[in-house]
């Protein structure tokens, strides 16, 4: 079984999550003590990833310690159709995404650590870089929009979309608002649609898709 | 002077059972559209706790405050409490609500008792909704195609051919924002990518 080293409140661990949901596929969860317990910064812990981050995915002897490569592997293994087509074009621009989530990661994901979990930083410079980068997203899905499109690449959501969902969806925990960018939140409602859909702490299945609670 | 009526959104970018924020002349509003389409503007703020109406949900007629979930009907009115089931909410809760209509793919604002129509705009089609870090004069410095007060109008170049433009000027909490049409049958990647470049330039030119 493939296991994930995993932390409920960490963005790059809950691309993992939802990709293996939408995929269908189960995954076995070992929690890591990442706050407060520093658990990623041990010595144990280093004999998996020597760079101490999370998430780490282990399947057999293979070892992966990028999420953009975890995302790459299930779904080559479990679900081609997440890989979007394979034209140079919608290849290349797969790649422009899955590379650009590192960029929303080192900006609105610091925010975010700063907010909650208070991490040192310049939170001024992460807040206007996760500016930047959503002003880059919101151009690119406006484009896709005029094109008739929803996703990022091609006509169906790809490794490229959730790649890129997590951080933007919790961006508001790092004081960055999405009310200056349409186009992106309605792109993040086509995402927490989607079947097999799951939640995360600050990250909600649309509250229309949920059954009305029962008043007793 | 500014009129009453403010644009606050591109009727594209709120689809059925969706709320936003907009704003009109400094007020944050949560405008949203039912699920059978019929389009509101309230003030933004939850009458329980003040949480933000535009973070919450519609189900079907209504709006849900994602806080308690205290739930809101057709006028403002609050329908229903979940932490008290049985209480028929007394009518004097009520979210003040605005007047909103659509034209031209245009969500416009004013105050309740607001009469007339906004500005009809012919021949354009909604682009973009933008936000600038930066201030008007900025904007008509560097596009000198473009002239007037709450409405910049004008026809430049987009990719090589003269376009008509039209940006509806809308001052909320945060700053400048932009609600762009372009001439009909214009490309819209390309006048996305105009509009694009006319921030950067207006932004490095700075607030004047
Ligand atoms: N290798 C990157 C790391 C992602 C990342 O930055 N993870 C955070 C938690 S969300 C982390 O482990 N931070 C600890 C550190 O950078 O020291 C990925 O898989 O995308
Ligand atoms: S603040 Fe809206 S229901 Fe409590």
């Amino acid at each position: 079984m493939i296991r994930l080293y995993d932390y409920v409140l960490s963005a790059s661990c809950y691309k993992i999550r939802l990709m293996a949901a939408l995929l269908g596929v189960k995954l076995k969860h070992e929690a890591v003590d990442f706050h407060p317990g520093r658990a990623h910064k041990s010595v144990e812990f280093a004999r998996l990833n020597p760079a101490g981050t999370l998430p780490v995915l282990v399947d057999g002897d293979l070892i992966l310690t990028e999420s953009t490569a975890m995302l790459v592997y299930l779904a080559q293994l479990l679900g081609r159709d997440w890989l979007a087509p394979s034209d140079p074009k919608s290849a290349a621009q797969v790649q422009h995404w899955l590379a650009f989530s590192g960029r929303l990661a080192a900006s609105l994901g610091m925010a975010r650590l700063h907010d909650m979990l208070l991490y040192e930083g310049n939170i001024d410079a992460w807040r206007a870089q996760g500016h930047a980068a959503l002003r880059e997203l919101e151009a690119a899905l406006s484009e896709r929009r005029f094109a008739g499109g929803v996703w990022l690449v091609g006509d169906a959501p790809s490794i490229a979309d959730i790649a890129c969902f997590p951080n933007v969806a919790l961006s508001q925990d790092g004081g960055v608002s999405l009310d200056a960018y349409p186009s992106v939140r309605l792109w993040t409602r086509a995402v927490r649609a989607l079947d097999r859909f799951v939640e995360m702490p600050g990250i909600h299945r649309l509250h229309e898709l949920h059954p009305a609670p029962e008043v007793v | 002077m500014t009129p009453r009526w403010t644009a606050t959104g591109l009727s594209q970018d709120l689809p059925k059972a969706v709320a936003m924020a907009g704003h009109w002349q400094g007020q944050d509003l949560a405008v949203w559209r039912s699920a059978t389409g019929r389009l509101q503007a309230w003030n933004d703020r939850c009458p329980h706790r003040g949480m933000r109406l535009s973070h919450g949900f519609v189900r079907g007629e209504t709006l849900a405050c994602i806080y308690h979930g205290w739930v809101y009907g057709a006028e403002g009115g609050c329908k229903h409490i979940p932490a008290h089931p049985a209480l028929t909410p007394p009518a004097t809760i009520r979210v003040a609500v605005f007047a909103c209509v659509e034209q031209d793919g245009v969500i416009w604002v004013a105050p309740a008792d607001t009469l007339g129509a906004p500005t009809a705009l012919r021949g354009l089609q909604p682009l973009r909704s933008i936000s600038l870090t930066c201030d008007v004069a900025a904007v008509l410095l560097v596009e000198p195609a473009l002239s007037g007060e709450d409405t910049l109008r004008g026809l430049v170049q987009i990719a090589g051919q003269a376009c008509e433009v039209c940006l509806l000027v809308q001052h909320g909490a945060s700053g400048l924002t932009l609600h762009a049409l372009c001439a009909v049958g214009a490309d819209r990647i390309a006048a996305s990518r105009w509009l694009e470049d006319l921030r950067r330039r207006a932004e490095r030119k700075g607030t004047a």
